[in-house]
């Protein structure tokens, strides 16, 4: 092992490493928009080192036992995920049909990840028993509540915001995450396969997600929209970090 | 009440150090080659920098001397008599003495007769806390010039017989510790002046201060860059907590430490910092004619170019300059070492109104700093 290829050789994780596609040219509403969730996401992206489960990861205390306990707690909104995003696709109207195409397809992609995620589970020492049993922690419950309501309601633009901030993390997952916890566990990849796969499948998502931006942020209350929804998802996703601190008790 | 840049020295050590020779200055620990050096030294493309110690890691000049000697220089240049000078304000990551503080030493080194002084300690921020305490020391009217310096002697941590010293430590147990040789070929030594004034200089360019602002994230981050402790998590004595200096030696609670893994978070927040003056207004990468970015190593400067160009508030490199590759990486020191050659350098031109906006990183607990000024002539 040779740790500081990582910080020479640098690797990528988040979405401000994730260039905008080439043949996409922001609009100028999109563009203050992009800036607007650039901070949105690195405050998120910060605040996560206060997390205690993953401030170990940046510590080096994090263990395999850590790793079942973030496996057991996220499982809940990786089913409840794909639940707003059909309901999404389904509150946008028929001026609205290429979005709807485009949210569709991502749900096909995502909406049995969590199987992925139970095998990680039980290939990390975990009983699938447990994961089965295991309900949505405080912050999933807040963060699933508010994700319905906000696709309840007609073109919910707003929820590009989550999906940035999901999927960013997804990609965060997969490039900072996922070897590590490996090395600092001695698990193995069989453990953290939702991680990585997540990841590599999150950067097409991320191509996706620039083309809609641009067509839906038009002006500045599309943008207040998105961002504040971004502001409210990172928040309600950190609490659902910090929650799965109590399932160690 | 503005204030001015009107004078700049520097002092660098000894003769140019080429990446072949650094090796003998600092020593081979336990007389073998370092398996890292050439990889670090390849990803930095530093190719001269100066040490204040000799190929037999004897101190040629203390920290003190140095940062008189950029501050002589600085004021040798200077159309101010020194008796002007109401305040000295001095920058080191560690000064000669633990105590008392550094600008005490370096004043009585300039014999500059009841001036006001303050020592700032960080690492490479703490140039840019002493400039901008003096700035508004100067805002307030209370000197009509004030003298700040920045030093640091960073090869005296650097040393063989620190490494050597260190057997109990995660450098002794591992056969590559990379957090504790990282930085031994990213550092070197010297120092900067800049003269603070109320009116540019008579002949010749002065830098208007415009603005010059920090953001920290201590409080979220942990720790990246550091001296004190011996980089176990688990363990959370530092130096003074051991029975003995002795021990803490040994046990590498006094080698300088570098994350690596949290290095990326730096350049996260500094982009952050950029993106959060842009939104205030502050600033508009459209109207910088010139950048001073002070990064460690050119791997970095292309990461921060990179994101900088993402985030849509990209400068174009053409705009860029910076003398990192033959003078070195010199932690506070970099940014007046870098502004004094910007003055003068023929490499690029720099006329009477040009912006030029600075990026003062600092990887030790996460501050980034951004200084902007207005080149002007009287």
């Amino acid at each position: 092992m040779n740790d500081g290829e990582i910080a020479i050789e640098g690797g990528s994780n988040g979405p401000i490493e994730e260039s905008v596609p080439e043949g996409i040219v922001l609009n100028e509403h999109a563009q203050v928009c992009l800036q607007q969730l650039l901070r949105v996401w690195l405050g998120f992206e910060r605040d996560l080192s206060k997390v205690p489960l993953l401030r170990r990861i940046d510590l080096g205390t994090y263990t395999a036992e850590d790793h079942q306990v973030f496996l057991r707690n996220i499982r809940q909104q990786v089913i409840e995920g794909s639940r707003w995003i059909t309901r999404t696709a389904s509150s946008f109207d028929r001026n609205h049909g290429e979005i709807r195409s485009t949210i569709i397809s991502h749900a096909v992609d995502e909406h049995r990840d969590y199987e992925m995620l139970e095998k990680d589970y039980v290939a990390s020492g975990g009983v699938l028993e447990d994961i089965l049993a295991m309900e949505k922690n405080i912050g999933s419950e807040a963060l699933h509540g508010f994700l319905m309501h906000q696709s309840s309601q007609p073109n919910p633009i707003d929820l590009l915001g989550a999906m940035w901030i999901i999927e960013g993390l997804g990609e965060k997952m997969a490039t900072s995450w996922s070897d590590r916890i490996q090395e600092l566990t001695g698990l193995g990849e069989d453990s953290t396969s939702f991680m990585a796969y997540h990841g590599h499948n999150d950067s097409e998502h991320m191509e996706r997600f620039y083309a809609t931006l641009d067509s839906v942020c038009v002006n500045e209350t599309a943008i207040k929209r998105i961002v504040k929804t971004a502001k409210v998802v990172a928040r309600l996703y950190r609490l659902q970090l910090e929650e799965m601190e109590h399932d160690l008790n | 009440m503005s204030v001015y840049i009107t004078s700049t020295g520097r002092f660098l050590p000894g003769p140019a150090i080429s990446v072949d020779q650094v090796e003998n200055v600092l020593g081979a620990v336990h007389g073998k080659p370092s398996s890292l050096r050439v990889q670090i030294q390849k990803a930095n493309k530093i190719q001269t920098r100066h040490y204040a110690i000799d190929e037999r890691q004897q101190t040629t000049h203390s920290n003190t001397e140095m940062a008189a000697k950029a501050a002589e220089e600085c004021l040798d240049r200077a159309f101010v008599g020194r008796e002007k000078v109401g305040m000295l304000a001095v920058a080191s990551t560690q000064g000669d003495l633990p105590a008392p503080g550094m600008a005490s030493m370096v004043q009585a080194e300039l014999d500059l007769p009841e001036i006001e002084i303050l020592t700032t300690h960080g690492i490479c921020s703490s140039s840019i806390m002493a400039l901008k305490a003096a700035w508004n020391s100067m805002r307030l009217e209370e000197h009509e010039a004030a003298l700040v310096l920045s030093s640091e002697l960073a090869s005296r941590l650097l040393k063989k017989q620190r490494y050597e010293a260190a057997t109990t430590s995660t450098f002794a147990a591992k056969r590559i510790d990379f957090s504790t040789e990282f930085l031994r070929w990213m550092l070197s030594d010297g120092a900067g002046a800049l003269l603070l004034q109320n009116k540019p200089a008579p002949k010749g360019l002065s830098l208007r201060i415009d603005w010059i602002r920090g953001f920290s994230h201590a409080h979220a981050l942990p720790t990246c860059m550091s001296v004190g402790s011996a980089g176990r998590p688990e363990d959370t004595r530092t130096w003074q907590d051991y029975d003995t200096y002795a021990e803490a030696e040994q046990d590498g609670a006094l080698l300088l430490r570098q994350d690596v893994r949290l290095l990326d978070n730096l350049m996260r927040m500094g982009v952050d910092g950029y993106l959060r003056l842009v939104e205030e207004g502050v600033s508009q990468p459209n109207d910088v004619d010139h950048f001073l970015c002070h990064y460690s190593s050119h791997h970095f400067r292309n990461k921060i170019l990179e994101m900088l160009n993402k985030a849509g508030v990209g400068i174009p490199e053409e705009k860029w300059w910076t003398n990192l590759y033959t003078r070195g990486n010199t932690g506070c020191a970099s940014l007046f070492i870098m502004l004094d050659e910007f003055l003068r350098t023929d490499e690029i031109t720099v006329n009477e109104g040009d912006r030029v906006l600075c990026f003062v990183p600092e990887s030790g607990r996460f501050n980034t700093t951004y200084l902007h000024f207005t080149v002007v002539s009287q």
